[in-house]
């Protein structure tokens, strides 16, 4: 991933993620794939931590705090949060355990492809393309319209 | 009560599969008129809010055909029944592909239309007015996400395919090819005959050549879509370039490797497109590697990311 893109390609990728679209999700996601199956850091969000903490400070069952004599309501707390944060470690990491592939890496979701200009052979590569379209035999040769203007500007002259 | 879900079951099954086979029946009838049927029309390409005219001509009997593009930069191709030439005036440029006799084009043949039905669920669609044709709907809907649908309409007369329309998979058009005038018949040699002598240009011959492209290979192949021809290429001046086509029988997309210079500049991966068409480009092994394809972005880039290089 690293250097894989130069220039103006990377600040399109940039601008891209900057939106905080489908582009941003998939960093997300993919970042949290590549730290789950890599093993590092957290494998799950601080705040997800946070939230499972907050959520536990307001359940009244401090489960069987009568059977755990001398632990100040802190100390019970902070049991309570680590077995579940242990539990989430447990799913997150049973959840993100390497798997099975259930299909061949090419039918992986793709990120969305930048969009660039159509290449300067272009036309060349319709041309070479449009022999081998079954669709000649439906329509004859119109398909061989797909081509690009050369010069766009002074087509129009 | 059971007997009366069956009959009912058998008739809706009879009633489908009589459409069905109405409509092989159409495209069959668009087949045979597109090849044996001298004509000449003037046709729109309208794709992405542009539109283009173009005129066709064909001569049956000589199994010539010629294309002018009347807008834009003139182009004209002719197509006998071993080449293809493409006449740039503007570069004084003659483009040659030629059909070698062990290589046919891979043209869907009449008795390959039933395995279009593998992909393409195709039923017969209303009857219209186009172009002062009375027309009939053949509509081909796709099985999964990964082709494009087509809506036909064939003259009920000639049989002759007067509007395609490419649609996506919410249905909409994304490409669409109408006659607004077409003539069956009185179509003389001359007609066919490229405008251009093309003396003192330049020739760029495509010498194809069936080949195997050693190393390379395409790991998955997109569902319905199968390897037609594999072979060497020369394209405009470059070096030799391999070329690999898949089709599920009615959309192919061609895969082009071509060396990188070593002081060019890396091809800027990514996604281009032209109405139904795709083209998505990145690098693989010192090589670019081009994808072009009348299929859904996905599909096309798809196929590009599963192209690979192994050390023969």
């Amino acid at each position: 991933m690293d250097g894989e893109l130069e220039g103006r390609a990377a600040d399109e990728a940039f601008e891209l993620l900057r939106r905080e679209g489908e582009a941003a999700d998939s960093w997300r996601l993919y970042h949290l794939m590549s730290d789950a199956m890599q093993g590092q850091r957290q494998l799950v969000s601080p705040r997800f931590v946070e939230h499972v903490a907050a959520r536990l400070a307001t359940e009244p069952a401090v489960l069987a705090a009568g059977a755990l004599p001398g632990r100040t309501p802190f100390q019970r707390l902070a049991l309570a949060a680590a077995a579940s944060l242990a539990a989430v470690a447990l799913v997150g990491w049973l959840a993100f355990a390497p798997q099975p592939q259930p299909q061949p890496p090419v039918a992986r979701a793709q990120p969305p492809a930048l969009t660039v200009s159509l290449p300067d052979a272009a036309n060349d590569y319709l041309l070479a393309h449009q022999g081998f379209s079954p669709r000649v035999s439906l329509q004859g040769m119109a398909p061989y319209v797909r081509t690009v203007a050369e010069h766009p500007d002074e087509s129009a002259k | 009560m059971s007997a009366w879900c069956s009959a009912a079951l058998l008739c809706v099954l009879a009633g489908t599969a009589h459409a069905q086979s109405d409509a092989l029946g159409w495209l069959r009838k668009i087949q045979d008129a597109t090849r044996n049927l001298s004509y000449s029309g003037t046709f729109v390409y309208q794709h992405g809010g542009r539109s283009e005219t173009s005129r066709i001509t064909r001569l049956a009997s000589a199994d010539t055909e010629r294309l002018e593009v009347l807008d834009g930069m003139p182009r004209e191709l002719v197509r006998t029944r071993d080449t293809v030439r493409c006449y740039l005036p503007e570069s004084r440029v003659v483009k040659v592909e030629r059909r070698t006799p062990d290589r046919n084009f891979p043209a869907l043949l009449p008795g390959e239309l039933n395995t279009l039905l593998t992909n393409y669920d195709i039923s017969l669609g209303g009857r219209r007015r186009i172009g002062g044709f009375e027309c009939q709907g053949v509509v081909l809907a796709p099985k999964d996400n990964l082709r494009y649908g087509y809506r036909l309409y064939a003259d009920t007369a000639s049989g002759m395919l007067v509007r395609a329309t490419t649609v996506d998979a919410a249905g909409n058009p994304i490409e669409q090819f109408t006659f607004t005038q077409l003539a069956i018949g009185r179509v003389t040699p001359e007609m066919v005959k490229p405008r251009h002598a093309a003396t003192g240009w330049r020739v760029e011959d495509a010498a194809t050549a069936p080949a195997r492209l050693a190393g390379w290979s395409v790991n998955a192949e997109l569902p319905g879509f199968h390897k037609v021809v594999e072979l060497t290429r020369r394209m405009g001046e470059s070096k030799p370039v391999g070329q690999l086509v898949f089709s599920d029988g009615l959309a192919a997309v061609s895969v082009f490797i071509e060396p990188l210079a070593p002081h060019r500049e890396p091809p800027r991966t990514g996604l281009a497109s032209l109405g139904a068409i795709h083209i998505y480009t990145r690098e693989v092994a010192n090589h670019m590697v081009t994808v072009v394809g009348e299929a859904p972005a996905a599909s096309v880039q798809r196929i590009a990311n599963a192209v690979q290089y192994r050390r023969p």
